[in-house]
C-alpha cells in the first residue's frame, strides 16, 4: 500500500481544499499569489496525530479572517470571540477536507485534534517548515498555509504513515 | 408540518449555516446544543424528529454522545455532520446506529437528501 505522497500531490490537495472551502464557507476567493500576511495576523494550527505525523498552520491577516467571519455570520462586525470561533471552525473544516483527500490517496486515516487559535504568528515546536502556500484575496489581504514536518524527517516524502 | 431538528455542535458558525441551508425547507431547528453532554440531557425534553451531531467537540465527542442517546432512546434518528466523514470514523458511526453522515461544508441538496433517508 502506498502510504506516502509526493510534495506536489500534497500541495495540490491543500490548494484545492483552501480554494473550495474558503469560497463555500466564507464567500471569499483566495488565489495563490505572493502576498504574505502583514504584522496584524492570527494563526490557527492542527497536528495530525494519527497516521500522518505532520501539522498544518494557517497564518492570515486579521482583516481577512474578520472579513470571512463577517460573511459567514452575516454580520457587519464581529467580536474577538467570534473571530476565534470562526477561525477554528473554518480551519477544522479545511483540515477535514484535506484529511479526507489524503485518505483517498493513501487509505491511511489522518486524525487531528481541535484547532488551536493564536493571536500573532505561531510556530509549532519540534517541527520545521516543509512548504508554504501563499494566498491573497485580491484586496491586499493575505494568508499562508504552512505544512510542517518533524525536524528529523528526511526529504523525499511529504507525508508518511507512522 | 415541520420536522424538528436538534443541532449538536460547538460552533455557532454551523448553526448559522444550517439556518441558511434549511430556510424554505420543511425542517426547522428546534433546539441547539453546544456539547454532547447537553444533547444527552435535553433529548427527552426536546423530542426531535432528527438530531444532527458534530463529532469533534470539546468534552464528550459526538460519537460517544450519539451512542448514549441511542441506548437511552433507540428510536432516535441521528445524522453525523463532520469534517471527518471517512474511514474508521465513518465505520464507527454506522456501527453505533447513526442514520447518515454529512461532510462539512454541506450543501442544501445533500443535507435534505440525508434527512429524508434518515426519516424514511
Amino acid at each position: 500500500m502506498n502510504t506516502a505522497m509526493t510534495q506536489e500531490e500534497l500541495e495540490r490537495i491543500l490548494d484545492q481544499a483552501v480554494q473550495d472551502v474558503t469560497e463555500r464557507t466564507a464567500g471569499v476567493r483566495l488565489q495563490q499569489e505572493d502576498m504574505p500576511p502583514g504584522e496584524d495576523l492570527c494563526t490557527v494550527h492542527i497536528t495530525f496525530d494519527q497516521g500522518f505525523h505532520t501539522s498544518l498552520t494557517l497564518c492570515a491577516d486579521t482583516s481577512l479572517l474578520s472579513r470571512m467571519a463577517c460573511n459567514s455570520f452575516h454580520e457587519e462586525s464581529i467580536s474577538a470571540e467570534d473571530l476565534e470561533e470562526f477561525s477554528k471552525e473554518y480551519f477544522n473544516v479545511l483540515c477535514g477536507r484535506i484529511a479526507r483527500a489524503m485518505f483517498q490517496e493513501t487509505q491511511v486515516p489522518a486524525h487531528f485534534n481541535p484547532p488551536t487559535f493564536h493571536s500573532g504568528r505561531y510556530e509549532p515546536e519540534g517541527q520545521e517548515v516543509q512548504f508554504v502556500l501563499t494566498y491573497s484575496n485580491g484586496q491586499r489581504e493575505g494568508a499562508q498555509l504552512i505544512h510542517h514536518v518533524p525536524c528529523s524527517q528526511e526529504d523525499g516524502a511529504a507525508a508518511g504513515k507512522a | 408540518m415541520s420536522k424538528r431538528i436538534m443541532v449538536v455542535d460547538d460552533s455557532r458558525l454551523v448553526r448559522v449555516q444550517l439556518e441558511d441551508v434549511l430556510a424554505g425547507t420543511e425542517y426547522e431547528i428546534a433546539a441547539y446544543c453546544r456539547s454532547g453532554e447537553d444533547a444527552i440531557a435535553r433529548y427527552a425534553e426536546v423530542q426531535p424528529d432528527l438530531v444532527t451531531m458534530d463529532i469533534i467537540m470539546q468534552g464528550m465527542d459526538g460519537l460517544d454522545a450519539a451512542e448514549i442517546i441511542l441506548k437511552e432512546h433507540p428510536e432516535a434518528r441521528i445524522v453525523m455532520i463532520s469534517s471527518l466523514a471517512y474511514g474508521d470514523t465513518f465505520e464507527r458511526a454506522k456501527a453505533i446506529g447513526a442514520k447518515g453522515f454529512i461532510d462539512k461544508p454541506f450543501y442544501q441538496e445533500q443535507l435534505v437528501r440525508q434527512f429524508e433517508e434518515a426519516l424514511a
